[in-house]
């Protein structure tokens, strides 16, 4: 009883996610298990069809191609945010609150915005060719849209600041003294560096990872707009089977089986930064 | 004769604009257990971190061994630091802590690592310790890690940061014997930093004697204790009366001063006054030990009259204020028969005749801020 009174306040919150979050994913997954006529319209019969489906080699590389572009999105924005995250917890206190806000500073214009503005960089008219055109560095532009490569510019481009922020909370918690201890007993910066910062901020590399490979498996907007289709990632096949495709039992199958595909993240981030080491660490 | 090992030559260390440290010139022998004493913000710990080379010095040098280590990286230095929060590696357990040293200087082989990791646990005393976490040990079993890391690099100097100030009292007390013992079996130098002058008293070979970044005195502990060579230090060390006097005039080895009406003979201890000149100062300051002093019903001579104003017990020993003409004499006297003092009694001080200094009261660089020790 005095736990049910105390829990009371959650509530409104797990209504909330009950309402909101936890039937229209069930309804997600009934779905998947359905099939549907030519006008697109839920034939109420259970069959696993759409599972098997995935499995086509044309779908299995639609999966391979998002999970890719996850995971080199995650390894990119982890080479660019650690030495930005590094640099920063080193920097004296109004600097440092100046550059967290710089890297925050995006997040106040529209995403989708923020992408169209790579197309002006990137494309045949675009700033770079324009500028290497200029200089004759090259005399045909550069054909630099549509590619996987633009797909994975703009995401990791979009994702980097999480990066940046989960690993610049571990560096900031780091105990100096720590590295002092090592150069104490001998070790040169980059030993230091590798033997006493870098297993310390593993939870906030993971924490960042996973922050930044769960989105980057579903955002379809900058794959649209950036690869323009020429590669098919996990984001843009649902919305399209569910739109144009008229097919929303398959698409609720994809959907599914990109939830599992996080899952597995999660559980991956579990076990690095498992029983509470990060607390102990930090 | 033990070598000079290592040598401070003035060196002076600025953080912005404030001074830290001012031409502190130091030397040290081999095997010596010696301590920095001050209060906090006294650049006691900026001076080991200088030594350690954690902080750059702005002026003068730092020879260790006749050679000047003071542009030296602290990797490339051969001493070790003890930080005060002893700073073990939280992701590597006791054995690869001890380890850490060798390992990344790549100065023993694993087998030789084994062996040397072993004999620093026998001396610490944390044999099978080994595979434990640092989370997993209490406050005086993470230090005795600590103080085996630091030692298993042989290092020429052991310097120590307050180690002793996260432990409670009763292991205190305990580590205080230890680390002494610690220090002659391990036969290394030992620089050792405390605003605890019981610690600093009970431990040192020699104390140095250290306030707003600069030496007071340096001396062995009965030295420091005895002999204060200024306010600051007679103020800082031991618990001492501190009075503004007059002095009147000088027979033979006595002096005669006033003390507020009163006027008393004393016969100044080795002080740094002058004998001979002490009937020149006008003003100077009487410092004597609290426990030196007598409180008596009868008049003894040469003694001060006054009232009672407060009575302590404290365990073995008695704390007694004395107002002899508004000013307030502390005296620590062991429990006795006739130790029934109340407050309002009227009573005789006296105090022996040693244990009295006379220092000058233009004093540069005393200051006296000791009240809270």
């Amino acid at each position: 009883m005095k736990r049910i009174k105390q829990n009371l306040p959650a509530l409104p919150i797990l209504g909330y996610l009950l309402l909101l979050v936890g039937i229209p994913l069930l309804l997600v997954v009934i779905l998947s298990f359905l099939t549907r006529d030519s006008l697109g319209n839920i034939i109420f019969e259970f069959t696993p069809d759409n599972y098997r489906k995935m499995f086509d080699p044309v779908y299995l590389r639609v999966f391979l191609n998002s999970f890719s572009l996850a995971l080199f999105t995650g390894l990119i924005t982890l080479l660019v945010g650690y030495p930005v995250a590094y640099f920063t917890a080193g920097l004296e206190q109004k600097r440092r609150s100046f550059v967290i806000l710089l890297i925050m500073l995006p997040f106040w214009i529209s995403s989708l915005l923020r992408t169209y503005g790579w197309t002006i960089l990137l494309g045949k008219e675009g700033l770079i060719n324009n500028v290497l055109m200029f200089f004759n560095i090259i005399d045909q532009p550069l054909n630099m849209m549509y590619k996987f490569g633009t797909v994975l510019t703009g995401t990791a481009y979009m994702l980097v600041p999480f990066m940046i922020i989960s690993i610049y909370n571990s560096v900031d918690k780091l105990d100096r003294s720590l590295l002092e201890a090592s150069y104490d007993l001998g070790g040169g910066k980059w030993k230091t560096f590798f033997n006493i910062t870098l297993p310390l901020t593993t939870p906030g590399i993971a924490r960042g990872f996973t922050l930044v490979f769960i989105p980057a498996l579903g955002l379809y907007y900058i794959s649209d707009l950036l690869g323009g289709g020429n590669t098919m990632f996990l984001g843009n096949l649902i919305n399209n089977m569910a739109t144009r495709g008229r097919n929303r039992p398959l698409a609720s199958a994809f959907a599914v089986g990109m939830i599992l595909l996080v899952l597995l993240v999660l559980f991956i981030y579990g076990r690095v930064t498992k029983s509470g080491k990060e607390s102990l660490y930090q | 004769m033990k070598e000079q090992l290592l040598s401070i030559r003035k060196i002076n260390k600025y953080f912005g604009r404030s001074h830290i440290l001012k031409d502190v010139t130091l030397d040290i022998k081999d095997g010596e257990f010696i301590t920095l004493l001050g209060p906090s913000g006294c650049g006691k710990t900026t001076i080991l971190r200088c030594i350690a080379g954690l902080e750059s010095i702005d002026s003068g040098d730092i020879l260790l061994y006749g050679e000047s280590i003071k542009d030296l990286a602290p990797n490339k230095r051969n001493v070790n630091t003890v930080f005060q929060n002893y700073a073990l590696f939280p992701h590597l357990n006791v054995y690869d802590n001890i380890a850490y040293g060798p390992r990344i200087k790549k100065s023993m082989g694993e087998g030789e690592i084994k062996k040397s990791v072993a004999e620093m646990l026998e001396l610490v005393q944390m044999q099978g310790y080994e595979k434990r976490m640092t989370h997993q040990l209490s406050g005086g079993q993470r230090q005795r890690i600590a103080i085996a890391r630091a030692l298993i690099n042989k290092p020429d100097i052991l310097l120590l940061d307050e180690p002793l100030g996260a432990l409670d009292l009763k292991l205190r007390k305990y580590m205080q014997t230890e680390l002494a013992h610690l220090q002659k079996q391990a036969e290394t130098t030992f620089i050792y930093v405390t605003h605890d002058q019981e610690e600093a008293l009970n431990m040192s070979d020699r104390i140095v004697v250290i306030n707003e970044g600069v030496v007071q005195q340096v001396g062995t502990p009965s030295d420091i204790y005895n002999n204060s060579k200024n306010l600051f230090v007679a103020g800082f060390i031991g618990d001492r009366n501190i009075k503004e006097v007059k002095v009147l005039q000088k027979k033979g080895d006595f002096c005669s001063v006033k003390l507020g009406n009163s006027v008393i003979y004393i016969k100044p201890d080795r002080s740094l006054v002058d004998h001979d000149k002490c009937s020149e100062m006008e003003a100077a300051v009487l410092a004597v030990h609290m426990d030196k002093m007598k409180i008596s019903y009868e008049e003894v001579p040469n003694s001060l009259y006054g009232q009672i104003t407060f009575v302590h017990y404290a365990g073995s020993q008695i704390k007694t204020e004395v107002d002899v003409d508004g000013e307030l004499l502390t005296v620590i006297e062991y429990q006795n028969d006739n130790d029934n003092y109340s407050i309002g009694d009227k009573v005789y001080v006296s105090w022996e005749e040693t244990g009295v200094l006379l220092l000058p009261k233009e004093d540069t660089t005393g200051r006296r801020e000791d009240e809270k020790d």
